[in-house]
């Protein structure tokens, strides 16, 4: 099989490429930079001897993801899955901080893949099957002070994703959504958190595992569901109270 | 920034550190950037504290272990310097090459082992590291991105090799790879009688054997250094076997009994457990795979932890071979004098020459792990009066009381190398525990 990674060059999108390719699926990266691209694809080329091609784009432009799908419409047609392993963050992503940043957040965890999938969802309805494969983050449950744009747009990513889960139900075409607790990734490896991290390793496992499945919403790790559905029914005067509580 | 509180191997030093770990090539430059002084960190695995520095940046380089390039044909390896020895062995060993070069735990890097210039247990065949690194590129915070070989940049090269880390971050390197005909080993275990005899014996090395090294004993002063040889070669009825791959798990080195459990009768009780198991209970000859041989602490961490919390000296001297006789028995006589307790003795023998601060050169080795006290430590002070009277190396990795007055007059080229490093960076950027301690 094909796949598509959007983000491979780091953290998961590293570990996803590295489960894929050993599991023989030859792959199309893409990532900001070609230094990073350039050494994963020889990497997997020489360990797994799969096909490998990479592309640089920058995921937070529009311009450089316009341009990288209006080229490449060929290559998009030849892939079975795409995998949306992708995440941006600011130290100045807070109300009054935010500034130039704002659009680069937006379009890196959100805008981005909506304009892949705008380009991708054709081929697949043509072919009448393929595999989409979502990343958001716990961060989407609840508004916050720091990493206020990355929440929110992850919060869209969800529920755009549970929209394309409504559209494609009864088709071929495979809706998958995970929304991930911490990671050990270089996101998180340099802050103090409560509670651990999840190997991103084992979470590329457990995407090829499933990787056949339709309609699936997963909390990885799995406890992050319980903590999330507290906070769903909170009501938002005890939250405001916890806000306060916390400043 | 992430401080985190950090142990040197041997628990000599114990400081909190910043640490960053880049994953992507334009994170190298910005952390490497966003601070003053800073050092790269492979495993962490060196016995002295050469890959952090306290309050300074290190950059933990794990992520940074991909194949770059593979050229079987001639037998060339590209890697990123942050993979572990042991992944880039299970790569390497699929197409019947090597890096015999190996030292002795299977999580250090291949970053950490160019920069400590290692030897590995064939070192009397194939030397040091050196003899097979044709190319490094690294990252300097003010010279930028930097190609080294013999034929570009010649000088930083040779201060890059066993150079501690001090010219910079060791991003790749080129290596030329040997062939190995299999992978599974025969061992024979020969008996000698003293350290000289044993230094006759590895002197006089059938060279059939890839490994010869041994293990002597040290409770008993009168048979001082009777022991053990250990001959490993390729076993040949089983070299077509299939390779395993290594998967070592993730034992922390750094664990340790709240108390130090070697003394002087706990070293004679398994000194004579580990003699007899090999003389009487094991045969002479033995198979073995090529993780135990090659990874021979892998699994026995616990050695480490016995040491309690002040933790062990390990002492490696390189005798020039002139002086080995000499040396042997003035260490002798020092030995009856002060009983200090030496938990571990080996011996093998190393090729190579001398250049800058590298453990190198034609010699015999001795290493030593004594358990951190008074008395040995006295003992160790004496060690190096009759180091510095032979002209003998003693390893800068390994030894974390050396100071820089025994290695200026125990390395010729102490002055050459901290005169050609202040002139590529005068202003110390990349620095460690380990170099303040010895002034470069």
């Amino acid at each position: 099989m094909n796949y598509l990674i959007v983000g491979a060059s780091s953290g998961l999108g590293r570990d996803l490429a590295n489960t894929l390719s050993k599991n023989s699926h030859n792959l199309i990266l893409i990532s900001r930079d070609k230094r990073d691209l350039d050494v994963i694809k020889s990497d997997l080329e020489n360990r797994y001897k799969t096909k490998i091609s990479s592309f640089e784009v920058d995921l937070a432009s529009k311009d450089s993801v316009v341009s990288f799908l209006d080229n490449n419409e060929i290559k998009l047609s030849t892939i079975d899955g795409v995998l949306f392993p992708i995440g941006m963050m600011s130290d100045n992503d807070t109300i009054t901080q935010i500034k130039s940043e704002i659009d680069q957040i937006n379009d890196a965890n959100f805008l981005s893949i909506v304009k892949f999938l705008e380009k991708i969802i054709p081929i697949f309805n043509e072919k009448q099957k393929g595999t989409i494969i979502g990343f958001s983050s716990i961060a989407s449950s609840l508004g916050r002070e720091k990493n206020m744009l990355y929440s929110a747009s992850k919060r869209a990513l969800n529920s755009y994703f549970e929209s394309l889960s409504a559209t494609f139900v009864n088709t071929n075409i495979k809706v998958q959504f995970y929304i991930l607790g911490y990671l050990d990734t270089n996101l998180a490896f340099d802050k103090k958190l409560i509670l651990p991290k999840a190997s991103t390793k084992q979470l590329a496992t457990k995407v090829l595992k499933n990787i056949g499945k339709n309609n699936i919403k997963k909390y990885y790790p799995g406890w992050w569901g319980l903590i999330s559905y507290f906070i769903s029914i909170i009501p938002f005067f005890i939250i405001k109270k916890m806000f306060k509580f916390i400043k | 920034m992430f401080k985190k509180k950090i142990n040197s191997l041997d628990r000599s030093t114990n400081v909190d550190i910043f640490i960053k770990r880049p994953d992507k090539y334009r994170e190298i430059e910005k952390f490497s950037l966003s601070s003053d002084n800073l050092i790269t960190m492979g495993a962490c695995a060196s016995y002295t504290p050469a890959s952090f520095k306290k309050n300074n940046l290190s950059l933990l380089f794990t992520k940074f272990d991909r194949i770059i390039n593979f050229d079987k044909a001639n037998k060339t390896i590209t890697v990123e310097a942050g993979i572990k020895l042991s992944n880039l062995l299970n790569f390497t060993l699929k197409e019947n090459l090597w890096l015999p070069q190996i030292p002795g735990y299977p999580s250090i890097t291949l970053g950490g082992a160019v920069a400590a210039n290692t030897h590995g247990k064939s070192s009397d065949t194939h030397g040091t590291i050196r003899n097979q690194i044709k190319s490094i590129l690294i990252f300097h915070k003010t010279h930028g991105w930097m190609s080294l070989s013999d034929k570009e940049n010649k000088n930083i090269f040779d201060l890059t090799i066993g150079g501690f880390g001090l010219t910079g971050t060791i991003v790749n390197v080129e290596l030329e790879l040997i062939e190995i005909t299999g992978c599974n080993f025969t061992t024979t275990i020969e008996k000698v009688s003293s350290a000289k005899d044993a230094v006759e014996k590895l002197n006089n090395k059938d060279f059939s054997n890839l490994f010869s090294y041994s293990w002597n004993k040290t409770s008993n002063i009168k048979k001082f250094g009777e022991g053990l040889i250990f001959n490993n070669k390729v076993n040949e009825n089983e070299k077509n076997l299939p390779i395993r791959k290594m998967n070592f798990k993730n034992k922390s080195l750094n664990k340790y009994f709240t108390f130090n459990l070697w003394n002087k009768y706990s070293i004679k009780f398994f000194q004579n457990l580990y003699y007899n198991y090999f003389t009487i209970y094991k045969n002479k000859t033995i198979n073995d795979n090529y993780e135990n041989v090659l990874f021979p602490y892998a699994g026995k961490e616990t050695y480490f932890h016995m040491y309690g919390k002040k933790g062990f000296i390990e002492s490696q001297l390189l005798v020039p071979l002139n002086k080995v006789d000499i040396f042997l028995d003035e260490l002798e006589q020092l030995i009856n004098v002060d009983e200090p307790d030496i938990v571990l003795f080996s011996i093998k023998k190393i090729i190579g020459k001398e250049l800058f601060l590298r453990f190198e050169n034609t010699g015999i080795c001795f290493t030593f792990d004594f358990s951190k006290n008074k008395k040995n430590l006295n003992f160790l002070e004496k060690l190096d009066v009759l180091s510095i009277k032979h002209g003998v190396k003693p390893s800068i990795i390994k030894d974390s009381r050396l100071n820089s007055n025994t290695i200026k007059k125990c390395y010729n080229d102490f002055e050459n190398f901290r005169k050609n490093l202040s002139e590529f960076d005068n202003k110390k950027i990349y620095r460690s525990e380990l170099s303040d301690r010895i002034g470069i």
